[in-house]
């Protein structure tokens, strides 16, 4: 059975104006599921354009950072500040490619034209591991120590609220939730369920 | 009430053998019991241990399986190529690859899941069970066992990682028998493994070879919480197993792993000690059946010839026991050996004592007899002749009185010996008080039993010392020589014993041979003695009555009563003729009683003073009751007992004076008189007129029909008279048939006469005319 979300609480109509948005997300256990990438799709509002240069180091023979939230359309450097060389790629349906062996202070660049997570790997060091993830919204958060999300300016009406983390196990590792963001906004708590 | 029955041995040995069989065979049972559960409980622990060791074996061949599985689908799903096509969907490449996996990696199935559930590599039921494997998965576990077409399968899980999980490497390892073989093959003891599997809650072989069975449901069940082995009964026996449960996909089995081993097996190693055991029961048993026969044997053996010992014993047979070892038995058969001796010592001195006169050591009267029958039938067959010689002894009476009873025994001693010297030739017995007896047989000579009797006579009329007196004995023998004086034992005795009494009647020291005429006169008398009888019985008895005459009144004083006997064939018979039978049978006792009595009655008609004077024999005496009869008699009549004289000879005292003595004196006292019969014959002694105050001598008529004409008859009386008058007694002269006779006593002062003179004996009928005659006064 595929994890799904549960919404406990109720949404509180809201105006069209914007509204804050609260969200908190928790794990199978119940714990705050930190790290998971919140994204409200609201109908109608793209990813705002790419401003400037996002970068994804592999430093310490790790990603840095972990996961890096780009909209569509972003290019993203993959700056090597290892002693050791790397050979980037994705398999993701949103993204492959393949940034063969190079080396210290070289940089490569990846245009992500579609939305979705972008798993990262290492074809040399099979622990690196990271994520780019895509958004087509402007809403689109890491969730803290917490768990949680915060967005001050979502504008009242229908939306898909999407929940991605490696370890949910969904086609994608993302779950969906249609949602209504009121005009006092939207607070509510996501919890995974099996 | 249940009586048990009591097992019975006939046989000493049978008992032994079955008691010792019996005890050995419990023994060698609680042995082999004991052993039993040994053998059990160490083949038990022994097998429980291996398979405990056998079930970490498999624990850790099943994980070893699962790590080299997983390396082998690790190895794949990390190469960039293969990640590359899964990742592209590239299911031609992903099933290409798999195939060379799976003959590498010798599964049979090698799959591969994606995120959404697709299988690549296989399809079928195998397909259906990894497709929801990797979801149905609890974390961290990457392998599961799950029954798929009827058959278990194993399945390993590897994911794939670019770099985060896109899909999945799924192994499908088929438990089937190989796999189990593999497992066997590393255990010690030959163990057997087989797939369980579960349908509907029960669990069974897939194979079919260990049906539904609650021991291995229950066995299954506990076997996550408790390892240790337990027993099953399966189709082939008993067996201790341990189950491994195989976890399915949820965690819960589906499957199981039955590792067993069969006791048979278990206890199969056992078996040379068993059967070694069970040899050496039964050659112990033989050893004690042997042993216990051997030992039974040996009691029974002495046992037995005791018992066949004393039974010949019991039947007369002198049997002596061989004596072998010390033990109890030894001493038992020493024992036997001794009372077997002295049983045939006893019965030997038995027989001498029945055959042998104890005093002298000779052959008895018993053995005599035997001797004489034999002697004589040897005769009668062989011609020749037989001589028997009775002796009879004088003076051994006089000998025991006046020395002692050792003395004459001594005497009898000396002349049994003195017999065997005379006699070497002969067999020399004592058959009696004073009697002995030689038997002649064999080529005996005609002249030697006469000039045997002759030299016995002549040495036993030669005093004989004993006890430092000389003792002189007389003897009488009588011979008798077979064939021609008897021809069996008993008339050769008889008529040897009839020619001693013809010896003895002719006086003192003489021999006699047998006549016939002993014979007849003997018959005779033994005829007299039948004849005496009835007459008692019959009343042929009555008395006469001889006046007795005053001489100082001449006129009778009174009767001697004398017995008649009036045959009713032999007409009268003399009293010299049948009072020697009737004394020598006992018959004068009873005659003399009725004597008495018929004495008396007829004296109770007489005018008083007249008397009557009976004979009284020294047998009457020495019968004792004399004094009785006299008592009733007198008592019965009436009679005056002063008018009653008792007539005594002087053998009365032969017996000895005291007792006599004493009855006459008894008799005096009742008043009855007392006169002294024959004086001057016999062994007429002065003393016994001293030993009692007699009331009358009568002179012995031996004297009286002397005394007119021989001066030395007529001294004798004178003297008679003249002692009886200083004695104060009384005289009777008898016999006196002449008037110089009658004159001749008055003028010695005689007290009275009987005799023809006056009156013969006359009948009781008669007492009362003569009464009234007096004595013719001679001129």
């Amino acid at each position: 059975m595929l994890p799904r979300l549960l919404l406990p609480i109720a949404c509180v109509a809201a105006p069209a104006t914007a509204s804050p948005v609260a969200i908190a997300v928790q794990g199978l256990n119940g714990a705050p599921l930190a790290g998971a990438v919140v994204t409200l799709e609201v109908p109608g509002r793209a990813a705002p354009a790419a401003r400037g240069t996002y970068q994804v180091e592999q430093r310490d023979i790790r990603f840095q950072p972990h996961v890096t939230i780009v909209p569509v359309g972003a290019t993203v450097a993959f700056p090597n500040r290892d002693k050791v060389r790397h050979h980037v790629y994705s398999f993701s349906k949103s993204k492959k490619f393949e940034l063969k062996l190079y080396g210290r202070e070289e940089a490569r660049s990846v245009t992500f034209d579609k939305s979705g997570p972008v798993a990262l790997g290492c074809n040399i060091h099979d622990a690196m591991q990271g994520f780019v993830f895509v958004a087509a919204t402007p809403w689109a958060a890491q969730a803290d120590a917490a768990g949680r999300v915060r967005w001050a300016d979502v504008p009242a009406g229908r939306a898909t609220l999407k929940v991605w983390h490696p370890t949910i196990r969904a086609p994608g590792n993302t779950l969906s939730q249609a949602v209504a963001v009121g005009a006092q906004g939207l607070q509510t708590t996501l919890t995974l369920r099996r | 009430m249940i009586r048990r029955p009591r097992l019975r041995f006939r046989s000493l040995r049978t008992k032994l053998g079955v008691l010792y069989a019996g005890l050995f065979a419990l023994a060698l049972l609680a042995i082999a019991g004991v052993v039993q559960v040994v053998v059990e409980a160490t083949a038990h622990r022994h097998t429980t241990a291996e398979l405990a060791t056998s079930g970490a074996i498999f624990d850790r061949l099943w994980a070893d399986r699962e790590r080299s599985l997983a390396e082998s689908a690790q190895i794949l799903a990390s190469d960039f190529g293969f990640r590359s096509a899964v990742a592209s969907g590239d299911r031609d490449t992903i099933a290409s690859a798999l195939a060379s996996l799976k003959t590498r990696a010798h599964v049979q199935a090698a799959m591969v899941v994606d995120l959404d559930g697709a299988v690549v590599g296989a399809d079928g039921p195998l397909a259906a069970v990894a497709a929801e494997l990797p979801f149905a998965l609890a974390p961290g576990r990457r392998d599961a066992v799950s029954v798929a077409d009827g058959r278990a399968y194993r399945f390993v899980v590897s994911p794939i990682l670019a770099p985060t999980e896109i899909g999945w490497v799924v192994f499908a390892l088929r438990l089937d028998g190989a796999e189990m073989r593999a497992l066997e093959r590393l255990s010690a003891i030959p163990l057997t493994a087989t797939v369980l599997h579960r349908r509907n809650g029960r669990w069974a072989a897939i194979g079919g070879e260990i049906p539904p069975d609650a021991s291995v449901d229950a066995l299954v069940a506990r076997a996550a919480s408790d390892r240790r082995p337990a027993t099953l009964s399966l189709r082939d026996g008993r067996a201790l197993a341990v189950a491994k449960p195989l976890a399915g996909p949820s965690g819960s089995a589906e499957a199981a792993v039955l590792i067993r081993y069969p006791l048979r097996l278990a206890l199969a190693q056992f078996r040379p000690l068993q059967i070694g055991i069970g040899f050496a029961g039964v050659a112990g048993l033989v050893l004690v059946l042997l042993g216990s026969g051997r030992l039974a044997l040996g009691l029974t053996r002495p046992i037995a010839a005791l018992d066949r010992a004393a039974r010949e014993l019991g039947e007369g047979a002198r049997t002596e026991l061989a004596v072998e070892g010390e033990d109890e038995i030894a001493r038992l058969a020493e024992s036997f050996n001794r009372m077997s001796a002295g049983i045939v010592e006893r019965e030997r001195r038995i027989a001498h004592m029945t055959f042998h006169d104890a005093l002298t050591g000779l052959p008895n009267r018993a053995a005599l007899r035997q001797a004489v029958e034999q002697a004589v039938a040897r005769a009668l067959r062989a011609g020749e002749r037989a001589a028997l010689l009775c002796i009879d002894l004088d003076g051994l009476q006089g000998v025991n009185d006046t020395l002692g009873h050792p003395a004459g025994d001594e005497m009898l001693r000396r002349i049994a010996a003195s017999l065997a010297e005379l006699a070497p030739d002969g067999t020399v017995a004592r058959i009696g008080g004073d009697e002995f007896a030689i038997l002649l047989s064999g080529a005996v000579s005609p002249d030697r039993p006469r000039q045997l009797a002759q030299a016995v006579l002549d040495r036993l009329r030669e005093p004989i010392r004993v006890e430092g007196q000389l003792v002189t004995t007389g003897v009488g023998i009588g011979v008798a020589v077979a064939p021609g004086d008897g021809g069996d034992a008993d008339e050769l005795l008889k008529n040897a014993d009839l020619a001693l009494h013809r010896a003895n009647a002719d006086g003192r020291s003489a021999f006699r041979f047998f006549e016939p005429a002993l014979d007849a006169a003997a018959r005779a008398r033994r005829e007299l003695e039948l004849d005496l009888r009835a007459a008692l019985a019959d009343g042929q008895f009555s008395l006469d009555y001889q006046p007795i005459v005053d001489l100082g009144s001449d006129r009778i004083g009174g009767f001697e009563a004398l017995l008649r006997w009036r045959h009713p064939v032999r007409g009268l018979v003399s009293p010299a003729e049948f009072v020697p039978v009737a004394e020598e049978t006992g018959l004068i006792v009873a005659i003399g009683e009725w004597v008495m009595h018929e004495a008396c009655r007829a004296a109770a008609s007489w005018p008083a003073p007249v008397r009557v004077a009976v004979n009284v024999s020294a047998l009457q005496f020495r019968h004792g009751g004399l004094a009785a009869t006299i008592t009733q008699a007198l008592a019965g009549s009436g009679l005056d007992p002063r008018r009653l004289e008792v007539e005594i000879t002087e053998s009365v005292f032969l017996d000895g004076d005291g007792p006599v003595a004493k009855l006459l004196h008894s008799l005096r006292a009742l008043g009855v008189r007392v006169a002294l019969d024959d004086f001057g014959t016999g062994f007429s002694s002065l003393s016994y007129l001293r030993a009692f105050p007699f009331d009358k001598i009568k002179i012995d008529r031996s004297f009286v029909i002397a005394v007119a004409r021989d001066d030395g008859a007529a001294a004798i009386v004178n003297a008679i008279v003249a002692l009886a008058l200083a004695l104060g007694m009384d005289t009777t002269a008898e016999g006196v048939e002449e008037v110089a006779q009658l004159n001749t006593l008055r003028a010695q002062g005689c007290g009275s006469i009987q005799g023809y003179l006056f009156s013969r004996p006359v009948g009781g009928d008669q007492v009362e005319a003569l009464l009234g005659r007096r004595l013719a006064r001679a001129a």
